[in-house]
C-alpha cells in the first residue's frame, strides 16, 4: 500500500506515479459530485459547472499548462493518470476547450497581454469556450473553410458560418479560423480570431443530433467586428497553429474507454434477453472482447511512448479507426441482440443501464468527428505506409 | 542504460542474430528448395542455429541456456517467420524446456533433435490423451507433429509426465503427410516401444506451460511472415502501374492496406504484451488468456494480411513463382498448429474473467 503523502507537495511532479494517482483518486472520491457520474450524455455548463469549479478551486483545472500561468505543469505521465483516474470514476467532461485549446494556443503563440487577459479568466470560469472550426463546406476538408475576415481599420469584420460548434449555446468566446487571404494557397490564407459570442450578429442555434440531444450548433457571422488585438498569432498562420496543437490528446479518441463501456454493457442486455449462455451469442461476444483486449495493448503501447516524452507520430490514427469501428460493432450487436427492445427509444424497464437503441446512436458520430475514419485511413495509407 | 534500454538492447541484438540464417528481405530461394522434401529442413543450418544458443534461448542459464524470456524468443520467431525458416526451432525449444538438464547437452548443440508429440486430436490443446506408458513401454498414437521425419526422438506426453522415446526405436512407427507449406505433419504410433519415464515432478516446467510458450512463439512466428507479405505488397502498390497510374494511388486499395496495417499492429502489440505478462510470472490463467488472446489474433490476422497480398498482387500472387503465395500457405500451416483462432477464442472466454479488465 502506498503511503499518501502529507502534506501535499505543491509540485505534484515530485509524487511518484503511484502516490500521485493515489493522491488523484482520493481527491476524486472525496470531491466529484456523485449525482453526475457516468452522464449518458455530455453535459451542459448549468449541470457540469460545480465539478468545473472544484477542478479550479483546487488549482487541478490545467494539468497540462505550466505552473506560471495557473497550471499544474505536469509531466505528459501524469497527466494521463489523471485522466484515467478521472475516467475511472466516471466524471463528465467540463466544457473544455479554454483549458485543452485557447490555454496552449496562447501560452505558445500569444501575447503577453493576451494571455493576461485570457488565462486567468479560463482559470475562474469566466471564460467558457467553444471552437469554430468546421463549416457547412468545410468539414474533413477544413482547409478549404471560407468564413472571411475582411480588414477594417483595428478591426476585421467577420462573415460566415460554422458548424458543429459543441455547446455554443453555453460558450461566452469562441475560438476561430477564418479566411484572411482569398488569394493564397487554401492552408496559407488563414488565421486565427478569438471573438466574443455576445458581439453584435453574432446567432447560434442547436443541431439536434438524432439521438434527439443538443450537444452541437451551428453559429452565423454577420458583419461581425472583432479588434485586431484578438488575432492569435501571426495573419495567415493559423492553420499551422491548429495542427500544431494536435498533441498526444489524439490518443484519447482511440483510448478503450467507450468500447469497454460499451462491452459492459452488452453483457447485461444480453443476460437480461437471456442469451449469456447461447453459444452463437458467446462466439460473437468473445470476437468483441478479444478485439477490445489487442485495442488495450495496442493503445499501451501509444501511451508508453507519451510517458517516455516522444512525439506520436500519424499511425496514432489506427487506434481511433480501431476503437471506434469496434465501439461500433459493440452497439450493433447489444441491438441485435435486443429484439423489439432494441427499438425502444427510452431504455428497457427504466433501467438507465438497459439502453441498446441508445448507446447505437451515440456510438454513430464516433466514425465521423476527430476526423472521420476515412480521412484517418487516407492519413495512415499517405504518412505511414507512404503510399503515393 | 536502463533496465528497458538494456531489454530493446538484447532483443535487437537477437534480431540482428537472426540475420545469419533469415536476413530481412533476403531471398527465399533456399526455402523453394527445401519444400516438399524430407526431413524438409537443412541439418547444418539447425547446426548453426543450435550454436548461436537459439535452442536454449529461454533456458536459464543453469540449465545450459541463453538465460532471456519469452520476449527474446518471440523477437527471434519473428524474424525467422519473416524469412519463412522451416528448421523446427519452436518445436525443439518446447522440448528443450521440459527435457531434465542432464538429457539438454546434445539437444542445444544441435546434435539431437528431439521433438515433443503431444497432440492426439485435430483442433485440440489437450496434452494427455490415450498414449499412455506401462513398464516402460510406450502404446498410442501421437498426431500433427511438425517435421517429424528429422526427428531423433520424441518427447511424448503420457498421463503422469513424458516419456522419451528414440525415433530408431522397435514398435515406433512414423508416417508422415505433406503440409501446404512444403513440410509435413507426422503421426507417430507406439507399438510397446521401449521409452525412458520422465515423471512430472522431475521435469522443469509442465507439458501446458511448454505449449503455451511455443503456441506464443508461433503467433510470433506468423507475425514476422504476415509483416513480410504486407512490405512485400505495399512495395508492389509502389511500383505496379495501371491505367497511367501506380495502383497504390487508388484509395480503394489504400483503405484495404491501412486495414491490413491495423491488424499487424494488433498482432505485434497482443504477441509483446503476451510475452511481457509471460516473463513477469503469470498465474496459469492469466498466462492461458494472454496466449490465446495472441494466437488467436495471429492466426486470424496471418490468414487476412496473406490473403489479401495474393489479391492486391492480382493475378502474379496466384503463381507458385512468386514468393507471395509462400506466406499464405505458411499462415495455413502455423494458423492451425499449436490451436486455431477459433479453438484459443473459446480458451479465453472460459480462462479470462472479464472483471480483471476494469
Amino acid at each position: 500500500m502506498t503511503a499518501m503523502p502529507n502534506p501535499e507537495p505543491e509540485d505534484l511532479n515530485l509524487l511518484d506515479d503511484d502516490t500521485f494517482r493515489l493522491v488523484v483518486r482520493r481527491w476524486v472520491e472525496a470531491n466529484y459530485p456523485p449525482e453526475i457520474r457516468n452522464p449518458p450524455k455530455r453535459l451542459h455548463w448549468a449541470e457540469n459547472k460545480v465539478w468545473y469549479m472544484k477542478l479550479a478551486e483546487k488549482g487541478w483545472l490545467c494539468p497540462a499548462w505550466p505552473r506560471e500561468y495557473g497550471g499544474m505543469g505536469l509531466s505528459a505521465s501524469k497527466q494521463l493518470i489523471m485522466i484515467e483516474e478521472f475516467e475511472r470514476h466516471g466524471c463528465a467532461r467540463t466544457n473544455d476547450h479554454g483549458i485543452v485549446m485557447v490555454g496552449p494556443l496562447l501560452i505558445a503563440h500569444g501575447t503577453e497581454e493576451q494571455k493576461k487577459f485570457f488565462l486567468p479568466k479560463i482559470l475562474s470560469g469566466e471564460h467558457i469556450w467553444c471552437q469554430g472550426y468546421s463549416e457547412p463546406n468545410a468539414g474533413s476538408d477544413l482547409a478549404a473553410l471560407r468564413t472571411e475576415a475582411v480588414e477594417d481599420g483595428d478591426h476585421y469584420v467577420v462573415n460566415g458560418q460554422k458548424i458543429w460548434t459543441t455547446l455554443a449555446q453555453d460558450a461566452n468566446w469562441i475560438f476561430c479560423l477564418v479566411r484572411t487571404d482569398k488569394a493564397a494557397k487554401k492552408q496559407e490564407g488563414i488565421s486565427f480570431l478569438l471573438i466574443p459570442m455576445d458581439t453584435p450578429g453574432i446567432t447560434t442555434r442547436p443541431i439536434i443530433t438524432i439521438d434527439l440531444h443538443d450537444e452541437f450548433c451551428e453559429t452565423f457571422f454577420d458583419n461581425v467586428r472583432v479588434p485586431k488585438w484578438n488575432r492569435v498569432g501571426d495573419v495567415n498562420k493559423g492553420w499551422t497553429m491548429a495542427k500544431a496543437l494536435l498533441g498526444f490528446e489524439r490518443i484519447f479518441i482511440g483510448a478503450p474507454k467507450l468500447s469497454s463501456y460499451a462491452l459492459g454493457r452488452l453483457k447485461l442486455v444480453a443476460e437480461r434477453m437471456g442469451v449469456w449462455d447461447d453459444p452463437e451469442f458467446r462466439e460473437k461476444y468473445t470476437r468483441l472482447r478479444l478485439d477490445l483486449a489487442d485495442l488495450r495493448v495496442l493503445h499501451a503501447t501509444f501511451v508508453e511512448q507519451v510517458r517516455r516524452g516522444e512525439t506520436l507520430g500519424p499511425d496514432v490514427s489506427m487506434l481511433k479507426i480501431w476503437q471506434t469501428e469496434l465501439f461500433q460493432r459493440i452497439t450493433d450487436l447489444s441491438v441485435e441482440i435486443a429484439g423489439e427492445n432494441g427499438a425502444l427509444l427510452e431504455p428497457m424497464e427504466g433501467n438507465r443501464e438497459l439502453h441498446p437503441s441508445g448507446l447505437f446512436l451515440q456510438a454513430r458520430p464516433s466514425t465521423i468527428y476527430g476526423g472521420s475514419n476515412e480521412i484517418q485511413r487516407n492519413i495512415v495509407a499517405k504518412n505511414v505506409l507512404g503510399l503515393p | 542504460m536502463s533496465a528497458a534500454e538494456e531489454r530493446d538492447e538484447s532483443l535487437r541484438m537477437i534480431r540482428d542474430s537472426a540475420a545469419a540464417v533469415a536476413p530481412r528481405g533476403g531471398d527465399l530461394k533456399r526455402i523453394r528448395d527445401l519444400r516438399f522434401t524430407e526431413p524438409g529442413f537443412d541439418r547444418a543450418v539447425w547446426q548453426q542455429m543450435a550454436e548461436m544458443g537459439w535452442v536454449g534461448l529461454r533456458l536459464s542459464e543453469d540449465a545450459g541456456g541463453s538465460g532471456l524470456g519469452m520476449a527474446a524468443l518471440c523477437a527471434l520467431a519473428e524474424e525467422l517467420g519473416q524469412g519463412l525458416v522451416p528448421e523446427p526451432l519452436i518445436p525443439v525449444a518446447m522440448a528443450a524446456r521440459l527435457l531434465p538438464s542432464d538429457r539438454l547437452g546434445p539437444v542445444l548443440a544441435g546434435e539431437r533433435i528431439v521433438l515433443p508429440a503431444w497432440q492426439e486430436q485435430p483442433n485440440s490443446l489437450e496434452t494427455v490423451g490415450a498414449t499412455a506408458l506401462s513398464g516402460g513401454r510406450l502404446s498410442g498414437r501421437k498426431v500433427f507433429v511438425p517435421m517429424a521425419a528429422g526427428a531423433d526422438a520424441f518427447l511424448v506426453t503420457v498421463p503422469g509426465g513424458l516419456a522419451l522415446v528414440e525415433r530408431g526405436a522397435p514398435g515406433v512407427s512414423v508416417a508422415t503427410e505433406q503440409t501446404q507449406d512444403g513440410g509435413h505433419f507426422g503421426t507417430i504410433t507406439f507399438d510397446n516401444a521401449p521409452a525412458e519415464a520422465l515423471p512430472s515432478d522431475a521435469l522443469p516446467c509442465d507439458a501446458a506451460e511448454a505449449l503455451d510458450e511455443a503456441a506464443l512463439a508461433t503467433s510470433a512466428y506468423l507475425l514476422g511472415a504476415m509483416d513480410r507479405a504486407f512490405a512485400m505488397t505495399l512495395e508492389y502498390l509502389k511500383t505496379r502501374q495501371q491505367f497511367g497510374r501506380l495502383i497504390g494511388s487508388f484509395q480503394a486499395l489504400q483503405h484495404r492496406a491501412v486495414d491490413l496495417q491495423i491488424q499487424v499492429a494488433l498482432t505485434r502489440a497482443s504477441v509483446e504484451a503476451a510475452a511481457a505478462t509471460l516473463d513477469a510470472g503469470a498465474s496459469p490463467a492469466l498466462r492461458q488468456a494472454v496466449v490465446s488472446r495472441a494466437k488467436a489474433r495471429a492466426s486470424e490476422a496471418a490468414m487476412t494480411v496473406t490473403k489479401q497480398a495474393i489479391q492486391l498482387h492480382g493475378g502474379i500472387g496466384y503463381t507458385d513463382a512468386y514468393d507471395v503465395g509462400l506466406f499464405l500457405r505458411k499462415a495455413m500451416v502455423l494458423g492451425s498448429l499449436f490451436g486455431p483462432a477459433a479453438l484459443h477464442r473459446a480458451r479465453f472466454d472460459a480462462v479470462s474473467p472479464e472483471d480483471e479488465e476494469e
